[in-house]
């Protein structure tokens, strides 16, 4: 019977209340204990009674010598420690900070209001190395009892997470929010979200930046028997509509690689931002060289450059060469500018080259007064544009008009010096 | 050509001396003007808002706005009754305005049927927010809203502009991010009320009541603001839409100018079969002289397809000049920044003549258009009205030219004009008793908030539905509550507009490397609109549909250019699932219940421009749509000594006629409803007709019908009776072939059978 007959057939269970008013507020209510609870016991979750219901918990400790992949949990200190030691600014510099949470959720959906984290995965440093504390909610009406032990409701903590911006955090928020009647405000904490990180340092290194690809390729780090994380929702739901958590037990499996991965990636990323080049690829640098320049940090931005077109070959700098012309620029260093972008040019695409070869004519024209030369990049440039599939007709008109200009600026400067 | 610039008394009075002109126009009615009744400001009104009234120039209020402020102020829903251009908007503004003055935590909603209402009240809002000089934060809120200011709109904006299908979709179910609006919320404002019915109000119906759960989980009661054009049953349909008891405001104090009003009917261009002339090709001509006196004019089409064949004739007026965009279409389908160009360039005045659909029925701000001709009635007269006020909005002398088409309704409307005049308007209702609309909005609501063991849901009891929704893996019982556990996101499956949940996109392939999306269109209208072969008319560029993509709803299409256009025949198959009432009238059975129908695209032709000759054919090959609904329908006995192919014939004229006036009994657009004759339905083996909902589940106007077969059967009998053709015409029973006694034998049918069997 097709889905509409379905619902048809069921009108006779429509029916109207009489007029009254709804039931007002209530008090809290523990919810029962769900049936199976002693099969998930068995299954080695701890319970956990609170004054909101239950939450089951899965703790396990790691020592600072655990290894992960690449690295030692360990290698965290040594990463609080070259921030220490740096001057620049950085969004992701973190000190010796006792309130530290690596967090991440598992959810039974993607967003809105029906979506609940049945998983809360914290990893916190403890005197000799690290404790990892898994929260599973029990059944949906024990979330507040969930919500509750995680205390991520007490202030000062510095939540470390991999898209936790816009979607742990925010989950979170809305599950608060729901029972802000029962529990305290979750306060704004400072957020640290690794997955921006990994976008700046690995754009056009890495063709995808999920969590397990940067694993893989930057982490050495290799799951084995892993669920995919799209399967944790029906997972969740079936261990709470039939009572058996051993397949749920896979699921705080991959939040926990999840987690163990996000502390060697701050590592990692750590020692990428601080130490100087070692085994990455010059796009990496390249990368780092450019974010330090949007930071303002210009000396760091132009070192780390300037490094890369010394130690790659020049067609890995090209773009290299192309942020560091721009550093150069506001440095008011035009000369050194001026090579740099005659360097980047064979090495960039398109765009770039249209940009580059406008600069090198700004700088002819204003600087070196060489209009001849500003006019022959500025005629490279416009031939680019004219044949350039990048733009629409209606944008190309207007770049090809501002060039024309330009050109023809300089023919004047030519024929009336002075002027 | 000479243009010259006329007003409306010179062109008329030059239409008068025109003995064509005098024959065709049937009757001219004038509706003087009417002075404004005006009374004091409340004594209560807000310092700001007094200076702000006066800083227009308003020093008195029309005896409507005021009276809607008492109503508000003393916590009191209501609905205001407000024709176009009668100040509706100080209606709902002045109470807002106020409570936020007085709290600035209070809070507002406003709703608009669509996104670009929304948008225009917000510019005529924030004037007047500008001219109180008071920081009161107004924003639209839908899918244009950029992603940077969407927090600041849910934290701090007093009034949040929006429609039902982004509260539905976007707000709803993120409820959370909206605290402080849910907190505070002390007015939810409803516009356009008289446009949320049928289908769309249904499901309008069901959002609000989730709104209202929400509000309540938040502890805010807020209170109802309803507009509405003029229709039957304000109070009524505010009641069921809201699931509140309403005040009605329906005496209406603003000043109106001088309408009048030609109704004009085409000439008749072949006697013997009734055939008049089209009135599209009427519309044509009568709008070129409007163009040329220089008069702002909105032409009214009904469907697509006309409109964009109105204005492939009106841009031959401009043919010869470049870039000229003083002639435009407006229609659902277009993409919403053509749209906002066109309101733009009615307003400002370098659109001289707009074609349009019903969608500019609505109050979008399009300043004043001095003429409104109807092509055709618009079924009913709730929209007739709206559409003649899009004339003459505040005091100018205003034109509406009704121009009637050949069938039933607008001939038996052009012989009864005082129809239009005298009678009530007609009735709006919302069926939110629909069990699927009901229940895609029972699953809505349990995603946004676990609903108790003991609660319910708006008027209705909910735990049988819910225990359903467990058995179905959606919602899971705990000892309280009844949880969502699913990783869907039910809003997104449930479109509030169109019957079939599924549009056909349209992507214009003209230029191969630059396909692009034109349009879309609902499923039920594609099977014979967009079919293969199909020509699609897009703001006057035809294009044939190359290829239709059913499984990916796709349908891509070149721009073409050929002197045709096509039309196609629609086949339904009907079967009865359950009887829930019936009962005898005379002889005849009528009954209501369940119906499954099985709708499929035959045939399509071609049909030439101008001439409308058929020029050719070809079949359609479609799945079937099935669509489970609710109807009704007469049955009678087999009469005796009529051959079947006679009885097929008299009942397929009946059901024509019958189609085009269960309109004028309900108010419903023609395609609500269809009237499927059979000489031997499988049921019962005996001669039935049948009227069903063209919805899913049904919307009520067939359980409607069924308690007025009588006076439908009789109202039939008397216009074919006294329509003026020999042999029936388009506006009785249909066209009929040469030689057939078509019209006589409707007549002998209808008396000696059908209204005895009834009568009996």
């Amino acid at each position: 019977m097709s889905y509409e007959n379905k619902i048809l057939q069921m009108k006779k269970m429509r029916k109207k209340k009489p007029e009254s008013e709804q039931n007002a507020e209530k008090v809290f209510k523990k919810p029962d204990v769900p049936t199976y609870a002693k099969q998930w016991e068995d299954a080695g979750l701890k319970r956990i009674d609170n004054k909101f219901g239950i939450v089951f918990l899965l703790e396990k400790h790691y020592s600072t010598n655990y290894k992960h992949g690449d690295f030692y949990l360990g290698e965290l200190y040594n990463a609080f420690q070259l921030w220490n030691n740096t001057e620049q600014k950085h969004p992701l510099a973190l000190e010796n900070d006792n309130n530290l949470v690596f967090y991440d959720t598992e959810t039974t959906g993607l967003k809105g209001v029906g979506t609940q984290i049945f998983l809360n995965g914290i990893l916190e440093a403890e005197p000799g190395g690290f404790v990892l504390k898994q929260y599973v909610l029990a059944d949906p009406s024990h979330e507040v009892a969930f919500l509750w032990e995680s205390k991520l409701w007490q202030a000062n903590k510095t939540i470390v997470t991999y898209n936790g911006k816009s979607f742990d955090w925010p989950q979170l928020q809305t599950r608060f929010t729901l029972h802000r009647k029962d529990l305290p405000k979750l306060p704004e904490q400072k957020q640290i979200d690794l997955l921006h990180g990994s976008k700046r340092i690995w754009k056009d290194d890495l063709s995808r930046m999920k969590l397990s690809q940067v694993e893989e390729e930057k982490l050495g780090f290799h799951r084995i028997g892993d669920i995919p994380g799209y399967l944790a929702p029906i997972i969740y739901l079936d261990a709470v509509k039939n009572g058996n958590p051993s397949t749920l037990l896979k699921v705080l499996e991959h939040n926990e690689y999840d987690l163990l991965s996000l502390i060697t990636l701050y590592i990692q990323t750590t020692k990428l931002l601080c130490e100087d080049i070692k085994k990455e690829s010059a796009t990496t640098y390249t990368n780092i060289g450019k974010w330090y320049g949007d930071l303002a940090e210009t000396e760091k931005s132009s070192e780390l450059l300037k490094n890369v077109t010394k130690l790659y070959k020049s067609d890995e700098a090209g773009y290299a060469y192309y942020h560091l012309a721009f550093q150069q620029k506001k440095q008011q260093l035009f000369e050194q500018a001026y090579l740099s972008f005659k360097s980047a040019i064979p090495f960039i695409k398109e765009r770039q080259k249209i940009i580059a070869l406008i600069e090198l004519a700004k700088i002819d024209e204003h600087r070196n007064k060489n209009y001849e030369q500003a006019i022959y990049y500025s005629q490279h440039a416009y031939k680019l544009v004219e044949n350039s599939i990048i733009w629409n007709d209606e944008i190309k008109f207007k770049k090809l008009r501002e060039i024309e200009k330009r050109i023809v600026r300089n023919e004047r400067k030519i024929s009336s010096p002075g002027k | 050509m000479i243009s010259k610039k006329k007003t409306i008394e010179e062109l008329l009075q030059e239409w008068q001396a025109n003995p064509e002109m005098q024959d065709r126009v049937e009757y001219v009615h004038t509706i003087p003007p009417k002075p404004a009744k005006l009374v004091d400001f409340p004594s209560k009104l807000h310092p700001s808002l007094v200076k702000a009234l006066h800083k227009r120039g308003i020093d008195q209020l029309y005896s409507h706005q005021r009276e809607a402020f008492e109503y508000a102020i003393n916590g009191q829903s209501f609905t205001a009754v407000t024709p176009t251009a009668s100040g509706k908007s100080l209606c709902y503004h002045l109470p807002v305005l106020q409570a936020i003055l007085e709290n600035k935590a209070s809070r507002a909603l406003y709703l608009f049927p669509t996104k670009a209402l929304a948008q225009d009240q917000k510019s005529d809002l924030n004037n007047l927010i500008e001219d109180s000089g008071e920081e009161i934060l107004s924003y639209t809120y839908d899918g244009d809203t950029a992603p940077g200011i969407r927090q600041k709109v849910r934290k701090a904006g007093h009034i949040v502009m929006t429609n039902p299908d982004m509260l539905h979709s976007g707000i709803l179910p993120h409820h959370t991010k909206w605290v402080s609006l849910f907190e505070n919320l002390q007015y939810i404002v409803i516009d356009e009320l008289h446009t949320y019915k049928g289908v769309f109000g249904s499901h309008v119906a069901h959002v609000l009541r989730r709104l209202l759960r929400i509000c309540h989980f938040y502890g805010s009661h807020p209170i109802f603001i309803c507009t509405s054009a003029t229709i039957k049953n304000p109070k009524e349909l505010a009641e069921t839409l809201t699931n509140t008891q309403h005040q009605l405001i329906s005496q209406n104090g603003a000043p109106t100018g001088k309408k009048t009003f030609l109704f004009y009917n085409p000439p008749i261009i072949h006697p013997t079969f009734g055939v008049r002339r089209s009135a599209i090709l009427e519309v044509r001509d009568l709008a070129r002289d409007l163009y040329n006196s220089n008069i702002q004019t909105i032409i009214f089409a009904k469907s697509r397809v006309r409109v964009e064949m109105l204005v492939t004739y009106m841009k031959s007026l401009t043919a010869k000049k470049i870039q000229d965009e003083t002639i435009r279409g407006y229609r659902g389908g277009y993409l919403p920044s053509e749209r906002r160009k066109i309101e733009k360039g009615l307003r400002d005045g370098t659109i001289q003549c707009v074609v349009s659909t019903n969608a500019l029925e609505l109050g979008v701000d399009i300043g004043q258009l001095q003429a409104c001709i109807m092509t055709g009635y618009p079924g009913n007269i709730a929209s007739a009205w709206q559409q003649a006020g899009r004339a003459g909005r505040r005091q100018d002398d205003a034109l509406i030219i009704y121009v009637a088409q050949s069938t039933a309704l607008d001939q038996y409307i052009i012989k009864h004009p005082y129809y239009l005049f005298e009678s009530t308007p007609e009735e709006a209702r919302v069926y939110p008793d629909n069990m699927l609309i009901l229940m895609d909005h029972l699953k809505c609501a349990a995603f946004e908030l676990p609903f108790s063991v003991n609660d319910t849901y708006g008027e209705f009891e909910v735990q049988d539905l819910l225990e359903y929704l467990q058995e179905e893996g959606i919602l899971i019982k705990t000892s309280e509550k009844w949880h969502w556990m699913s990783d869907s996101f039910p809003a997104h499956d449930i479109s509030l507009r169109s019957a079939s949940q599924e549009n056909v996109v349209i992507i214009d392939q003209s230029i191969p490397a630059q396909t692009k999306v034109i349009g879309e269109m609902d499923r039920y209208s594609a099977l014979t609109l967009l079919h293969e072969e199909a020509i699609y008319l897009h703001q006057g560029t035809q294009f044939q549909v190359e290829k239709l993509d059913w499984d990916e709803k796709k349908a891509y299409v070149r721009e073409v250019d050929v002197d045709y256009f096509t039309d196609a025949n629609l086949a339904v198959e009907l079967k009865v699932i359950s009887e829930d009432k019936s009962r005898q009238i005379g002889h005849a059975e009528v009954a209501f219940g369940d119906l499954m129908t099985l709708a499929t695209a035959t045939i399509f032709k071609k049909i030439r421009f101008g001439t409308h000759d058929n020029i050719g054919s070809g079949p359609i090959h479609l799945p079937p749509e099935e669509l489970h609904t609710s109807g009704t329908w007469l049955s009678f006995d087999q009469p005796e000594n009529w051959k079947e192919d006679d009885l097929t014939g008299a009942m397929t004229g009946v059901a024509y006629a019958m189609n085009s006036f269960i309109p004028l009994l309900l108010q419903s657009d023609r395609s609500d409803v269809h009237v499927v004759p059979q000489v031997k339905a499988t049921h019962s083996e005996k001669p039935t007709f049948f009227v069903y909902d063209r919805y899913p589940g049904g919307i009520g106007l067939s359980e409607r019908i069924y308690d007025l077969w009588d006076e439908l059967l009789h109202h039939v009998y008397e216009h074919v009776k006294s329509c003026p053709c020999q042999n029936g015409c388009p506006s009785c029973i249909g066209a009929q072939d040469i030689s057939a006694e078509g019209k006589k034998q409707v007549l002998t049918f209808l008396k000696t059978i059908l209204l005895a069997e009834l009568d009996d």
